[in-house]
């Protein structure tokens, strides 16, 4: 039987897919630039954040890491992990108690470290690493392929084609994304016209995946 | 309550003297998890709060808690009886049992409803019964009725849960009624209440003070958790809106919304919570909406003085339980009562709920009293006043040390095919030592509640 479900919640889970998917690709490309910093190239990070429209400035491998990870611009990790446990309170009727509750251990882990006196460390990328891991985990081992499982998968597989596309990485990995996505969407949407992506540029990839969703969701 | 009759309770310290008291950390930790918020608006801003809880249970006996569960169960029918009737051929007020200018001036009574039968009957379908142990008589005393949208049977949810968990050696040791039942109850009252349709809990929202209260239940129920703008009415009937654009027909609600905010159309037009065309949908026999609308008539405190007289008069039966001691200052006699007595009574405002208007005639100066007074002279309809009742302490685990606490019991009852008492409820207890008053709105946090054999 067809899993109902409101706009409000597809939409909620849509983007917690979207927002913990960004936090976890994020905390890999900045331990990434962390590990470049330290003795291979010190503006790994000024670099990484380009792709983000953002002016990192930092002063050493670990003030980056604050600096990235809870400095004053867009990328700020703890705003996206706020933002990834609002969708979840929102839409924690599909979600079950178990990735839910490691949601809100999450958004602890960051509110705690923001308020802390100590810088952030290595460990807390770890940490943090672990714990999405395990709600990623949590959510796979609840779908079903319901409906409200493939909003999650959705807004992770679009936020991935996003970052990758941002980070200039390979266009044929991006296309291969699009056929998951396309795929998805053909389950949720019905009769959904899809498209052969070969030759299209960045910006257009994007924006079919946002004429998607709207196919998707009728509010 | 700790006492040498009471082996159940000295069963539960001695497995208490053997846990690691390191554990109630993780105790703390995993209830974190749960994000349990009492969410506020304080000026103009919204505040998230973890609602404060002890780890320490209050403990009824099986024996005990079977005399409160009859009482209860024989209230709410006759609250039931008294709600059909009043909006259908009033009886009771023809009768002179209650009298019609209460009826009249209670806020919650909707007279744009009268006639109107909802489905099976059935008015009162959740009900949270507030009492509280008196010590004088070791008996317990109801101190009010919450017939509308009573809340916080999730929090004990929660907390038994995590218990269970953290501390399997109670719960393998001692005979402790389980309790994960409670919404069965409820999509079973749901379910036979239902016009047609799917069941949701109708939530305002994100925001409101109770939204995981919301989420949690209709989680467990089984029902679709819905905001209004995600229900819309069409040909008197109520529909869910399915992000695909589909609709499916809706056949009862669960609504978390007072009356008020229930229909726009209907009730205030300025609400954005509700539903336009609900009350269409609900009078038309459509849908189910629970707990009925008009409700709050029975919620009024000046109301709850007649519960006793009710149950005389609709079961012909002596109420099991007792209303704490109450004058009603609209009759002559208790109104001179009152006034030579006002310095040691509880004066309540009868319209308010959550711990708001009520005034302890002990902590009041003269001056005060005379201002009360001459308040109550000019709207006696608006108040009642109680005698103070002492109720029992509960120990409480606080900052690591065992604290003694005023605590009360909210006990909830579900309608449908038959009444049933859930073994369990919610207790809550004051933050403060000595202090009355108990409401999660007044700063009160809670307990597991365990009956036991």
């Amino acid at each position: 039987m067809e899993e109902l479900l409101t706009a409000n919640s597809a939409t909620s889970l849509y983007w917690l897919g979207r927002y913990l998917e960004r936090v976890e690709a994020t905390l890999m490309e900045v331990s990434i630039a962390y590990d470049n910093i330290i003795d291979v190239d010190a503006n790994a990070g000024v670099n990484l954040y380009k792709n983000f429209d953002i002016d990192l400035k930092y002063s050493g491998a670990l003030n980056f890491l604050n600096e990235a990870l809870l400095g004053e611009h867009n990328s700020n990790l703890k705003n996206i992990v706020v933002q990834t446990r609002e969708n979840a309170i929102i839409s924690r009727t599909q979600l079950g108690e178990d990735s839910f509750g490691e949601i809100i251990e999450l958004h602890k882990l960051f509110k705690n470290v923001s308020y802390a006196t100590s810088s952030i460390d290595y460990k807390f990328i770890d940490i943090a690493l672990s714990l999405i891991s395990e709600i990623w985990g949590s959510l796979e081992k609840r779908q079903q392929r319901k409906q409200s499982n493939y909003f999650i998968i959705l807004g992770k597989l679009v936020e991935e084609v996003d970052f990758h596309l941002r980070l200039n990485k390979d266009k044929q990995s991006a296309l291969i994304i699009m056929d998951e996505i396309d795929t998805i969407v053909e389950i949720l949407a019905n009769g959904a016209e899809t498209k052969e992506y070969k030759d299209i540029d960045k910006f257009e990839i994007l924006d079919s995946v946002n004429k998607k969703i709207d196919l998707i969701i009728i509010d | 309550m700790l006492d040498k009759s009471n082996d159940i309770q000295s069963k539960f310290w001695e497995i208490f003297s053997k846990q690691d008291r390191k554990k109630v950390e993780e105790f703390k930790t995993y209830m974190d998890k749960f994000a349990i918020n009492f969410n506020l608006y304080q000026d103009g801003n919204f505040i998230e709060q973890s609602l404060p809880f002890d780890i320490i249970p209050r403990i009824i006996s099986k024996q005990e808690f079977s005399k409160m569960e009859k009482g209860l169960i024989q209230r709410i029918i006759a609250l039931n009886l008294f709600l059909e009737d009043l909006y259908t051929d009033a009886k009771i007020v023809k009768a002179g049992i209650v009298p019609e200018e209460f009826v009249l001036e209670a806020k919650g009574y909707l007279k744009e409803f009268a006639g109107f039968s909802p489905s099976k009957k059935i008015r009162t379908h959740i009900n949270g019964i507030d009492l509280v142990k008196d010590t004088k008589n070791d008996e317990w005393v109801i101190l009010e009725d919450n017939l509308r949208v009573p809340s916080g049977a999730s929090y004990p949810l929660s907390i038994r849960d995590t218990y269970r968990k953290i501390y399997p050696d109670f719960f393998e040791q001692l005979k402790i009624e389980p309790i994960k039942q409670y919404p069965s109850y409820i999509a079973d009252s749901m379910n036979y209440v239902n016009c047609g349709g799917i069941n949701v809990v109708l939530t305002p929202g994100r925001f409101n003070s109770a939204y995981y209260e919301h989420s949690y239940l209709a989680e467990k129920i089984g029902a679709q958790l819905v905001r209004a703008n995600e229900l819309c009415v069409i040909d008197k009937k109520l529909y869910f809106k399915n992000y695909n654009g589909k609709k499916i027909r809706v056949g009862s609600v669960y609504r978390r919304l007072d009356d008020d905010f229930l229909d726009p159309t209907f009730f205030n037009p300025e609400s954005l919570i509700g539903v336009p065309g609900i009350i269409d949908a609900y009078l038309s026999g459509n849908v189910a909406i629970m707990n009925a609308i008009g409700n709050g008539v029975a919620d009024d405190k000046g109301i709850y003085y007649f519960v006793p007289k009710m149950i005389k008069y609709y079961l012909n039966e002596e109420p099991i339980l007792q209303n704490a001691p109450t004058y009603l200052p609209y009759f002559k006699e208790d109104m001179e009562y009152i006034f030579n007595n006002i310095h040691k009574l509880v004066i309540k405002d009868v319209a308010e709920a959550g711990g708001y208007g009520v005034s302890f005639g002990h902590s009041m100066s003269k001056v005060q009293l005379e201002d009360m007074k001459t308040i109550i002279k000019a709207n006696p309809r608006r108040f009642i006043a109680q005698e103070l009742i002492e109720f029992y302490d509960e120990k409480c685990y606080l900052n690591n040390e065992l604290k003694q606490r005023k605590a009360d019991f909210r006990a909830y009852v579900v309608m449908g095919e038959d009444v049933k008492v859930w073994q369990c409820g919610l207790t809550r207890y004051a933050l403060e030592a000595g202090n009355y008053l108990v409401n999660s709105s007044q700063g009160g946090g809670f307990k597991d509640t365990w009956v036991m054999e």
